[in-house]
């Protein structure tokens, strides 16, 4: 196993990868009780066009299929249901499905192996029937309906929409009651055998184990599966510009709420975290806590909170949320756009920038508290081509001269767009 | 992990929980005192006036940026309602010095300093808090006593407890009432504040790879030093003596897509050992995935995408959450009424209740391995008419047996049973 090792936060990676093409990581933390593994495949909302490796022609399934899979790989032929097996086993099992990734979990302190066996055995073997796939399209339906109640939800999904023209990450993980009504077990099938293939597949285990031999525990429970080459994965070309600057909706909350979404471009592998943190530390000198613009927005009633600043991305897309409420989310918008160009004028402060950094430092340190939080954050970025130590090590090195770059490179207002729910 | 006690001062405790799990120390303070309809807008308005600044560190901007050098130190407060006590809550979170690209050996010391600083040592303008911000403060909570409605499954579960406990401490809102606000004004307020600090119970709790020199700072340090020995009324979690009530149904309309239904249910108990018993027969009734709720609701009857129940221990109390399509009221009622009657009549297998305990003690084991919750723990052990260790804890969920259980489930009884729905059509 090749071994990275974190001087920083004094954590060790194992990595291997296995024959049948599935990545394996494993990071030891000695001393815990609980026990944490994940297991995901490279395969979210965003994959419903593709070529499954050894076709010609493309495939395009309906919108939702990636979620629609996650609830019913729990369902076995005889009967039983995974995630009562698992709970059974005293374990807190989950999955959940992202943009770019589907991941089937449990964390627990005892009957690790009996509920690695349950894990390995459901993840390998679907079982759907016509009848079953048509049960789960109520549980789904009303997932649905839930979502549609919360303002949070549709302010981000209305951002999206107004960013992007083509690329399905405007549109909804669960899909609609309208796509997921053409779901059948035949899609449900080929989806899973294109991408619930292990080279297409990584585990992270994080606990209290000998990594050689958590290894072979996992080797032993693999069933016998080639790898099946790479999958080509379809995405429509999409503009540079965004669809529309504003987006309103009505809904019954008390106090509006926005989001601004800022569309960047792809962004290689390479060089990704460096501009992962570039990005972090800029809207935390913007808008964050210890901002100038946040004081007066706060002092002058129009903000309550520190906003949510994110950069999200994935194949094929980019783009920064900062999402919160306020009484006037157009002045916030106008406020935020004209602490943009006076930046750009003036320049970041560098005590700023070394402060932040401190900071965003500290919050990398502490992601490595607890098992689950570690195995997740390994998971999500290998998907990306991460390795997660990288933060620590980046951001050491990140300078002003790139973080003033990448200011001026994604932080236009032709990119940006603003979304906003309120009271009718 | 070891845990410590120290009585520092009559009424001021301190607790302290060796572990070197993680890399982050956690300095945790609460102050506690009853739950009462005139002071509970008052506690709300001093924990937000709080973070805005203190006497060194006179605005919130100044703090953030502290914070930001003490490589993103991180400081939350807030109110919480724990049974009939009401508590400001005070956290600062640090990376321990191991951790650090440059170690000073300090950063401890100075994360409790500055805490206690913010807690203790507040902005005072002309014998008064800071004018400017008592106002803004008010006006925040102001929206967020309005804003109470915008999450429609916490608010359906507020609206339970209020019409469950009309007129009680436990029914009131942990934020207070906007009609309270208008009339505080920043002298009465910081008059109040000194008498609050004067006699709420005070615990100081700090998790992490520390000593005991910790005692000593904490000691010594100036504001505690000001602190006076109390003889604080906080509420100790009882058993309470429930009156039979007739169940109640209460609907309200909304703009929903979801309906919301929350069932409160009193739990008549006759000792304190039946409320680990209770906690196993929640459970089973709907605390899992392998629940009642969740498997007949959700599973079978595909009515719900959220179907489970929550046990307050604090109160003796269950309750039932489930969020379904608005026309299929009755036949979730219906459902969820058969599970009750299941539970009595001991409709589960030997096998379902050892899984479930299993599933309890996996939660316990794992509570030293999460920071705060271990605070969280110790704290509410705090508040307990009895004392137990994690050890003592595991064993005594390993003891319930079915016929335990099915007692218990003999004991509830629907108190309240709330509706969120749409609007009716008009005809």
């Amino acid at each position: 196993m090749q071994i990275i090792e974190s001087s920083k936060v004094k954590e060790k990676l194992y990595i291997e990868k296995l024959e049948n093409g599935l990545t394996v990581m494993f990071i030891p933390k000695k001393g815990i009780q609980k026990k944490y593994v994940i297991w995901g495949t490279n395969y979210g909302s965003n994959d419903s066009k593709f070529i499954v490796p050894g076709e010609q022609k493309e495939t395009e399934v309906p919108k939702g299929v990636a979620h629609f899979l996650e609830h019913k790989m729990f369902e076995q032929e005889n009967g039983t249901n995974s995630l009562d097996t698992l709970t059974s086993l005293g374990v807190d099992a989950n999955a959940y499905t992202t943009n770019d990734h589907t991941a089937y979990l449990f964390e627990c302190t005892e009957n690790f192996y009996p509920a690695l066996d349950e894990l390995m055995d459901y993840v390998q073997h679907p079982y759907f029937t016509d009848e079953n796939v048509e049960k789960e399209k109520g549980i789904i339906g009303q997932e649905i309906m839930m979502y549609d109640d919360y303002p949070e939800w549709k302010v981000y999904l209305n951002t999206l929409e107004a960013m992007y023209h083509e690329h399905p990450v405007k549109l909804d993980i669960t899909g609609t009651i309208e796509t997921i009504s053409n779901i059948d077990k035949n899609i449900l099938y080929k989806c899973y055998n294109t991408f619930y293939n292990p080279s297409n597949m990584v585990m992270v285990i994080c606990g209290d184990f000998e990594p050689e031999k958590i290894l072979e525990e996992i080797k032993k429970r693999l069933i016998d599966k080639k790898s099946n080459g790479e999958i080509k994965r379809i995405y429509p070309n999409e503009p540079d510009t965004i669809v529309k600057g504003k987006v309103e909706q009505n809904m019954d909350v008390s106090q509006p709420l926005f989001t601004i979404g800022i569309k960047d471009k792809n962004t290689d592998e390479k060089e990704i975290v460096k501009k992962h943190i570039a990005i972090e530390i800029i809207l935390d000198a913007l808008l964050g806590k210890s901002s100038k613009l946040y004081k007066e927005l706060y002092d002058k009633g129009m903000i309550f909170s520190v906003p949510s600043l994110d950069y999200e991305f994935s194949k094929g897309y980019a783009h920064i949320l900062i999402t919160g409420q306020s009484t006037e989310p157009e002045k916030i918008y106008e406020e935020f756009k004209k602490a943009v160009s006076d930046m750009k004028q003036n320049g970041i402060n560098l005590d700023t920038i070394n402060r932040i950094k401190k900071s965003i430092y500290g919050a990398y340190v502490k992601e490595y508290n607890d098992p689950a939080d570690i195995a997740r954050m390994f998971l999500a970025d290998s998907f990306k081509g991460i390795n997660s130590f990288d933060y620590l090590e980046e951001i050491v090195v990140v300078n002003e001269e790139y973080i003033e770059q990448v200011f001026k490179d994604v932080f236009n207002e032709n990119k940006m767009v603003l979304s906003v729910i309120k009271k009718a | 992990m070891q845990y410590i006690e120290k009585q520092i001062k009559k009424g001021i405790k301190l607790h302290l929980i060796k572990t070197e799990k993680f890399k982050t120390n956690l300095i945790a303070v609460f102050l506690t005192l009853p739950m009462a309809r005139k002071e509970v807008t008052k506690n709300a308005l001093i924990s937000a006036v709080l973070r805005r600044g203190c006497k060194n560190i006179p605005t919130s901007t100044q703090i953030s940026q502290e914070l930001e050098e003490m490589y993103g130190a991180s400081f939350d407060n807030g109110i919480d309602k724990i049974g009939d006590n009401h508590v400001l809550k005070f956290y600062l979170e640090s990376i321990n010095d191991n951790y650090l690209p440059e170690k000073n050996g300090k950063m401890l010391e100075i994360s409790i300093e500055k805490l206690l600083e913010i807690i203790f040592e507040p902005l005072i303008e002309d014998g008064k808090f800071k004018e400017e911000y008592v106002q803004q403060e008010k006006e925040n909570i102001k929206r967020i006593i309005a804003g109470k409605a915008d999450n429609k499954a916490s608010y359906a579960y507020d609206r339970c407890i209020e019409e469950m406990y009309k007129n009680k401490p436990y029914g009131l809102y942990k934020y207070g009432y906007t009609e309270d606000l208008e009339k505080i004004t920043a002298k009465e307020l910081y008059d109040y504040y000194l008498q609050l600090i004067s006699k709420c119970k005070i615990d100081i709790i700090i998790s992490g790879n520390i000593n005991d020199e910790v005692i000593k700072i904490v000691q010594e340090n100036e504001n505690i030093k000001k602190l006076e020995d109390r003889e604080p009324q906080f509420i100790k979690s009882s058993l309470e003596d429930k009156a039979e009530v007739k169940e109640k149904e209460i609907i309200e309309e909304m703009d929903v897509t979801q309906g919301k239904i929350v069932i409160g249910m009193d739990l008549h108990l006759k000792n304190k050992e039946q409320k680990y018993i209770a906690l196993v027969y929640n459970a089973i009734l709907g605390g899992s995935a392998n629940s009642k709720l969740f498997q007949e609701v959700r599973e079978k009857a595909s009515l719900a995408y959220t179907a489970g129940s929550i046990y307050i221990r604090y109160k003796s109390n269950v309750f039932i959450k489930c969020g379904i399509e608005i026309k299929n009221y009755s036949q979730a009622i219906d459902i969820i009424k058969k599970q009750l009657e299941d539970m009595k009549k001991g409709d589960f297998s030997e096998e379902e209740l050892q899984n479930i305990k299993k599933g309890i003690i996996s939660t316990i084991k794992s509570i030293d391995d999460e920071q705060d919750t271990e605070v969280t723990y110790f704290f509410g052990q705090e508040l307990s008419i009895q004392k137990i260790t994690i050890d003592e804890y595991i064993k005594k969920i390993e003891n319930v047996t079915k016929e335990q259980i099915i007692e218990v489930a003999n004991t509830v009884t629907i108190n309240t049973i709330y509706f969120l729905r749409n609007f009716r059509k008009e005809d």
